[in-house]
């Protein structure tokens, strides 16, 4: 090294400096671009503002997606008679435990299904989460989430900005990690 | 002990039914032939209205099971796949002549939902190490069914066109 000239040792040096800043490409695409590395399953799904619409929880409280301005959400379509829904439903509830104190709102739309089923699962498997009833379908048409279970996840202006087809375990760190670095992306706020 | 009768020969029907697994480097599709009492047990169990049932357990149902086992995005197009019986083609009813037919008949929003979820969709991208399924409704028909499907793969589509082919499928009787 102490014979390269002093040009290359200089850019040598440079390369080392930027190595150590940087040591992790996801950090370095995200300061660089914006962008934050996606974790397994999850999708760019950037199709603008979140369509508005209206529905009961299982309370029979009205609730309408665009009270939800301000702050991320995640807007989960299931059924109690899909089995990745079944599975993931648990994952769901722990995410919402570990993000309970975040900018961070879980809905929970369940897809053509009585109230007495819905009522009857969410107690076998111990969910506490809000859960709207979509009782004939039709939100869960006009958002054709392609699948069950999909989900959603709109920031704080109100636009989908990613979405994940098929059962995740949501509370596994690349989860968790993901959403807190979505939270804390002052650009949405 | 007659009731459990029928309900014994239901079971030793389904033990006989068989996957149809054909897999490729990239991707491995899951075909599993289901009766019409199978489906007709899951629509009724869901409060399907009886017209709906007896209209599903004509058809000629099979679980479809896709995994994407490449290092690239994967694209399913159901326009893609044809489906062939005594060197016939066999027309794959599309998602909206059902929804259709449903409100045709003035079934309920909420079962015609329900349906539909239970569909293969019709479009669909698998990332890398993706599972999604779904089923197709075909004509029945008690002759072996033949298919050939493409995928799309690539971004945008534009890598290498993946071609699958099987004369192993079939329709899935119950006992008689």
């Amino acid at each position: 090294m102490t014979n390269l000239p002093a040009r290359m040792r200089r850019f040598f040096f440079i390369l080392t400096i930027c190595l150590f800043i940087f040591p992790d490409d996801s950090i370095y695409a995200s300061e660089k671009t914006g962008d934050i590395k996606l974790p397994f399953g999850i999708r760019d799904y950037d199709i603008g503002a979140a369509a508005n619409f209206s529905l009961k929880d299982i309370d029979g409280d009205s609730f309408e997606l665009k009270s939800t301005k301000g702050h991320w959400v995640f807007l989960h379509f299931w059924a109690s008679w899909c089995g990745p829904c079944r599975k993931e439903m648990p994952a769901i509830q722990l995410l919402a435990d570990i993000l309970q104190d975040e900018s961070f709102e879980i809905i929970m739309i369940n897809t053509a299904e009585d109230e007495n089923t819905v009522f009857t699962f969410l107690a076998e498997t111990n969910v506490e989460l809000k859960c709207l009833m979509d009782a004939d379908g039709q939100v869960t048409e006009a958002w054709k989430p392609r699948g069950l279970p999909t989900t959603f996840i709109i920031n704080p202006q109100g636009e989908v900005k990613y979405q994940a087809i098929g059962g995740r375990e949501w509370n596994r760190p690349e989860y968790v990690n993901f959403l807190r670095q979505l939270i804390a992306d002052k650009r949405y706020y | 002990m007659l009731n459990f009768i029928p309900v014994l020969l239901v079971i030793a029907n389904m033990q006989a039914l068989q996957p149809v697994i054909i897999k490729t480097p990239e991707l491995e599709i899951r075909f599993m032939p289901r009766t019409p009492n199978q489906m007709a047990s899951f629509y009724e169990a869901r409060g399907f209205p009886k017209d709906m049932v007896d209209v599903i357990k004509r058809q000629c149902y099979i679980t479809v099971g896709i995994t994407n086992n490449s290092e690239q995005r994967i694209w399913l197009d159901l326009s893609k796949w044809e489906f062939s019986a005594a060197g016939k083609p066999l027309e794959r009813e599309h998602r909206d002549s059902w929804k259709q037919r449903w409100a045709t008949m003035g079934m309920p929003l909420s079962k015609q939902s329900t349906f539909r979820w239970t569909l293969l969709p019709e479009a669909l991208d698998y990332l890398p190490g993706e599972h999604e399924g779904g089923n197709i409704l075909l004509p029945f028909t008690r002759e072996p069914v033949s298919l050939t499907a493409s995928f799309a793969s690539g971004e945008n589509k534009q890598g290498k066109q993946i071609i699958i082919t099987t004369d192993k499928l079939y329709c899935a009787e119950d006992a008689q």
